[in-house]
């Protein structure tokens, strides 16, 4: 009987695959984000509002997981971006190898934007890295504040919350002030954003974050495609 | 929720471990498990006697260790290294 030590993440191939996709998304620029919220979050309405609101000229792309139906497909691609829907037929999460798959018909290259819906659920997609800049963690009003204690891994990889449905506040007895504590205790740096895709409200504030982060990231990319254009001297004689 | 993808990785990554010791079967894989992983270790035991049944793997045992963080590692595989293991002639008859 030998025993061999392996010392490998058990998601490593997942993890592979969304390296090599990051590397790509890296080179050219294009923000990636992953949205993960409970069902009912607000995440596709969200979306569609983003969608609504990116300035002419934008370049952008959307992936939608759901375990069944093309439904937010088809309400997210009325705002003329590209949508695709990735069907996990039963998985609770969306995983790197699904979204390269889906990519593969795509300019995505191009996108400024890649944004992926993941599968209603606050554990699972919380594993899985897609190559993305960011996850974005969606929590309505219409659900507790204490969702970040509960759920405390993926408030911890969050790097932004969207606290979304704002415009029930009135009807509902959710604490803004308690969540947001709530959720700095699990992750001190975590960014908040409050919005409401019905009235618009804080989609400005948003709509900062996304650019300010697309540039970090074109600025990044223009150094790492400096950097490879140097050109290579050859040594005499060769 | 998600312990049949994560059984179904651990497998693959035990097979894939195996090649590199032609002859061996494996008999016991450790994964460590964080408890901020997000998996539950019942649940993650259950799918895995699930996959491996009728499989070359069906022996293979799942041995669970608790850990701290996120962390979800494969720590270690033992392999039998008595099974079935080729002679030196056979295997020179098979070349």
């Amino acid at each position: 009987m030998i025993q061999v030590p392996v010392e490998r993440k058990v998601l490593s191939e997942n993890d592979r695959v969304a390296a090599k996709l990051r590397t790509r998304l890296d080179l050219v620029g294009t923000l990636a984000l992953n949205f993960i919220g409970s069902p009912g979050a607000g995440k596709t309405a969200f979306l569609e509002r983003t969608l609504q609101m990116l300035p002419g000229g934008t370049s952008a792309g959307v992936l939608t997981g759901d375990i069944q139906t093309e439904n937010d497909a088809i309400r997210l691609a009325r705002h003329g971006y590209p949508v695709q829907q990735i069907t996990t037929g039963g998985a609770c999460h969306l995983d790197a190898r699904m979204v390269v798959e889906h990519l593969r018909e795509w300019p995505f290259e191009e996108f400024d934007f890649l944004f992926i819906e993941n599968v209603g659920n606050l554990v699972c997609p919380t594993s899985y890295d897609l190559g993305e800049d960011a996850k974005i963690v969606v929590l309505s009003v219409a659900e507790g504040e204490d969702k970040p204690m509960k759920y405390p891994g993926i408030f911890r990889k969050a790097e932004l919350m969207i606290l979304n449905k704002i415009d029930l506040l009135p009807y509902v007895p959710f604490q803004v002030a308690l969540a947001r504590e709530y959720a700095r205790q699990i992750h001190p740096g975590i960014e908040i954003i409050e919005t409401s895709s019905v009235t618009g409200a804080g989609f400005g504030q948003w709509l900062e974050w996304l650019n300010r982060r697309r540039f970090a990231k074109l600025a990044a990319a223009a150094a790492v495609s400096e950097e490879a254009e140097i050109p290579v001297e050859v040594p005499a004689g060769a | 929720m998600h312990e049949m993808g994560i059984a179904s990785s651990i497998l693959e990554a035990v097979r894939k471990e195996q090649r590199r010791y032609p002859g061996c079967r494996p008999v016991r894989v450790a994964v460590r498990i964080g408890e901020f992983s997000g998996v539950s270790t019942d649940s993650l035991q259950f799918c895995f006697e699930a996959i491996v049944r009728d499989t070359p793997e069906e022996a293979l045992e799942l041995s669970l260790e608790p850990a701290g963080g996120d962390e979800l590692d494969i720590a270690w595989l033992e392999l039998d290294d008595d099974a079935e293991k080729p002679s030196v002639d056979q295997r020179e008859v098979t070349v």
